[in-house]
């Protein structure tokens, strides 16, 4: 069976186990081998041990078990450094590059080309680029500056950095995470023309359609340890979603067939927002959401989805017009006092603003719920309730954690985002918004929390879903609107529109189809 | 990592700091070993057996002075710690402090030998410690004027303050030096201990170590500064009022300080020089790091460090050595304690020297 020219292995993994000394046990067994020139999936749950995986064949972490080799000569690596010098190259799924330098600065940072007297040769550094440019394929003005660039044109200058320390080895931590469905497209194909030209490219990914579009081969790990790995040629659909979640898909929430033609319970007129540099975020935004229903919003980020979640949650105050939540205007009112009035929200960046790390799961649930009762009376915290409540939190939405006193920090981020779940619909809030509620969420995690917004809305609240998962947002959303460069530029019913028609919107393609300043309900 | 676990890191990184401060002072001193042992034993008395079977207790003055002095750093630590727990870099203690002392012995001399003239006092000495540490809470919120800075000004102009009082307003012509009326004694503390300065404050600090945790742990007003300081972002995007946690955070760091003033002026001193020294608060701040921000852990480091304080005061009298070596040593131990990964560092080397000879006799 065994084909006479078997292609050599770039990567191959043998046993390799990763304990933390805490005892942690990330990674044990694990066995997987990658072919020279092949795209290889690495797919599983949060926390089931892919980034480990990357960690160590980057030399952030070591093996405390096990043999890594690559391109089959056994490698001990102790520093990213020696990685580097090896052909390894990671592209990190949080972009860390200089906004203020060019491209060609960019790119040479860290091994530039000098002059003699050991001044940076900028015209050495932009002949270089440019020769990476032609040889990769990857689409970049090596003079703009980056700050100027929109995030998948940053990813290219990772990807172009990466090439200039010669790496043949590329590690991509969720590269589309960021991505609009065009850029990861091209993403795409330029990481095809790479494997083509004999690089070896290794990438975690949570969507199936990714592993199918991109994937030569694909590793499932679940828990540490490998589950499954194959090529996908010899895999239909329904094989590769049961490897990756261990048993079928969880099928999507039902969308009601029945509307409502109840009076929409927020009314948002006009809203407009201009930052503190005079540059207009947000212009005549309008919006109606109905009791029940979940209003989508879809637009490439920096379009103004986070601004108009601010507003609408009492972080930031509109420099025009308002929303009102049945009847009552809760623009322009603190955060405390939004909530009050029945305002729940998921904010986009769970780390930077939707949970405090190093606190405990009790103490993260407790945050928007502390001032009364049952949890507190007379200024005094009942912390035998509030344990049980965590306690019970943690048992009915199936986080995996050690107990309501470890650390928020310490989970994975799907079992972070349903704890912040559960604290923003604990309190049945009229209307919920929720912001990129699964990013970074495996497959898993991702259903159980759309099963719970669905259950939200079934229970009469309005919902404002702001999402760059467009597969979320159709299966999810009521309606849809799209917002560009700050302004509703398309509005769509349920079913109407598909991904690739959102995503022309999206990048101001499509024509303007916006009716009028605000929604017709039903 | 756990609290076992840590107390070890701590006992190791002191042991090594004093063995290093060993061979400095064999460096320096001709009697080495009588310097190690004035330092290492000097705060504690010494009992005697005489010949007729009675027993005598020396050096209780010492003794005294070890245990004031953790009193006085209990409280101006918990002055650290307090607005370090909505991560607030406060500095501010001395001049809490010498807001508290100050307040204290002007509420007594204007009242007098009456009973409430020492619970006034007290509360007076808080009061006034409490809005001169909302100022730069204040500052912070409203201004966003770095803390660092304004604590440390108004260490200048608290204590500039206090001069001005003691020498314009509340002076005793008749004592020869610039200085208060003694207090009256209905205002005073007496001694617990004969011959010390020991009095009912060295209960308070440990009460009062405990009445910040229970505000800590179990209060609404103790969750807002802890979130506020683990993730303000987070934190007003919760409804929490976070600036005003901040201002608390601060207010009640400096009410502690204030107390530490009270015990200055109406236990320690009974009366208060013009020329009071500060630096105490600062040293406030050490015993903070010491506990490694963590509120418990407080007396156990004003303990440790005021042993150290009092052993150098008798080591310095008692030989050759001069007390600078002491702040070296103090200094060690600081470092050592707060380099968190030194002391794994030297484990893992260890555990690899041991494998390596292992292996070697295998």
């Amino acid at each position: 069976m065994t084909p006479a020219i078997a292609p050599p292995l770039a990567i191959a993994l043998e046993d390799v186990e990763k304990r933390y000394p805490n005892g942690t046990l990330a990674n044990s067994g694990v066995s997987f081998t990658v072919a020279a020139g092949e795209i290889h999936a690495l797919v599983g749950e949060n926390g089931a041990g892919k980034s480990t995986v990357m960690k160590m064949l980057y030399g952030l972490e070591r093996p405390t078990a096990g043999i890594l080799r690559l391109h089959g000569r056994r490698v001990d690596f102790h520093h990213p450094g020696d990685a580097i010098a090896a052909g390894v190259g990671l592209v990190a799924q949080h972009l860390n590059l200089v906004p203020s330098l060019t491209v060609a600065e960019n790119v040479v940072l860290g091994h530039e080309p000098r002059r003699p007297g050991g001044r940076l040769d900028r015209t050495a550094a932009a002949v270089r680029v440019r020769e990476l440019v032609e040889q990769s394929g990857l689409a970049v003005d090596p003079a703009a500056t980056v700050a100027s660039l929109p995030v998948g044109v940053r990813q290219r200058v990772e990807i172009l950095k990466v090439l200039h320390r010669g790496a043949r080895i590329l590690l991509l931590d969720e590269p589309t995470a960021v991505l609009t469905p065009p850029e990861t497209a091209t993403l795409f194909a330029t990481l095809r023309q790479l494997a083509d030209a004999g690089r070896t490219i290794l990438v975690i990914t949570h969507k199936l359609d990714e592993v199918r579009a991109l994937a030569d081969g694909v590793t499932v790990l679940c828990q540490g340890r490998v589950t499954g790995s194959a090529r996908m040629a010899a895999l239909d659909e329904g094989a590769l979603s049961r490897l990756m979640v261990g048993g079928d898909v969880p099928a999507p929430p039902v969308r009601r067939a029945t509307r409502t033609h109840a009076p929409p319970r927020v009314v948002a007129r006009d809203l407009g927002y201009v930052d503190d540099d005079g540059a207009v975020r947000l212009r005549d935004v309008g919006l109606d959401v109905a009791p029940g229903e979940i209003l989508g919003i879809a637009g490439v980020e920096g379009n103004g989805q986070d601004v108009l979640a601010r507003l609408l949650s009492g972080a930031a105050v509109p420099s025009a017009g308002e929303a009102r939540l049945d009847g009552r205007v809760f623009t322009g009112l603190s955060p405390r006092a939004v909530r009050a009035q029945g305002v729940a929200v998921v904010t986009e960046d769970r780390l930077h603003d939707g949970a405090a790390p190093t606190l405990s799961i009790v103490d993260n649930l407790l945050a928007t719920r502390y001032t009364r009762p049952p949890l507190s009376r007379r200024g005094l915290i009942d912390r035998g309730a509030a344990r049980r409540w965590a306690q019970a939190v943690i048992d009915g939405f199936g986080v995996r954690a050690a107990g309501p006193h470890q650390p928020m920090g310490a989970l994975s981020g799907g079992n972070m985002q349903k704890l912040i779940l559960a604290r923003e619909i604990a309190d049945a809030p009229a209307f919920l918004i929720a912001s990129q509620p699964t990013r970074g969420v495996d497959i898993a995690a991702a259903s159980a929390l759309h099963a719970r917004l669905a259950a939200l809305r079934d229970q009469g609240a309005a919902i404002l879903l702001i999402s760059a998962d467009l597969d979320e947002l159709l299966a999810l959303s009521d309606r849809i609107a799209v917002l560009y460069r700050g302004r509703i530029v398309a509005r769509f019913a349920a079913g109407a529109v598909d991904a690739r028609t959102l995503g022309l919107h999206m990048t101001g393609l499509g024509p303007t189809v916006d009716g009028g300043d605000h929604d017709a309900v039903a | 990592m756990m609290p076992s676990r840590e107390g070890a890191r701590i006992a190791l990184a002191v042991a090594a700091a004093l063995a290093l401060g060993f061979a400095v002072m064999a460096c320096v001193s001709d009697q080495p070993w009588a310097a190690f042992r004035a330092l290492l034993t000097g705060p504690l008395p010494s009992i005697d057996h005489t010949a007729d079977g009675r027993v005598v207790v020396h050096r209780l003055v010492r003794f005294g002075a070890w245990l004031q002095d953790a009193t006085t750093l209990t409280l101006v630590g918990l002055a650290i710690a307090i607005p370090f727990r909505a991560r607030q870099f406060s500095l501010g203690a001395d001049g809490q402090l010498f807001m508290g002392a100050l307040a204290a012995a002007a509420v007594s001399l204007a009242l007098g030998d009456v009973p409430a003239a020492l619970p006034l006092a007290f509360l007076a000495a808080a009061a006034a410690a409490a809005t001169w540490g909302l100022l730069p809470g204040l500052l912070k919120t409203r201004f966003e004027a770095n803390e660092i800075v304004t604590t440390l000004m108004l260490n200048v102009v608290a204590v500039q303050i206090y001069r001005l009082v003691v020498g314009r307003v509340l002076n005793d012509p008749t004592a020869g030096f610039i200085t208060t009326p003694p207090l009256p004694d209905a205002a005073t503390l007496a001694p617990l201990i004969a011959r010390t300065t020991v009095t009912a404050m060295v209960l308070v600090a440990p009460v009062a170590v405990a009445a910040a945790l229970f505000l800590l742990r179990r209060t609404t007003l103790g969750y807002e500064i802890d979130l506020a300081g683990a993730n303000p972002w987070f934190a007003a995007r919760a409804g929490v009022p976070v600036a005003r946690a901040t201002m608390v955070a601060f207010a009640l760091g400096g009410a502690f300080a204030g107390l530490a003033g009270f015990h200055v002026s109406n236990a320690l001193l009974k009366r208060l020089p013009v020329d009071l020294t500060p630096g105490i608060g600062l040293e406030g701040i050490v015993v903070a790091l010491l506990a490694r921000g963590r509120v418990g852990a407080l007396p156990l480091a004003a303990l440790g460090y005021a042993y150290l304080r009092v052993g150098a005061q008798a080591m310095e009298r008692a030989t050759d050595v001069p007390r600078e070596v002491v702040l070296v040593i103090q200094a060690l131990i600081i470092l050592f304690v707060v380099s968190d990964r030194l002391a794994p560092l030297a484990l893992g080397l260890l555990r690899r020297v041991r494998a390596s000879m292992g292996r070697r006799t295998a």
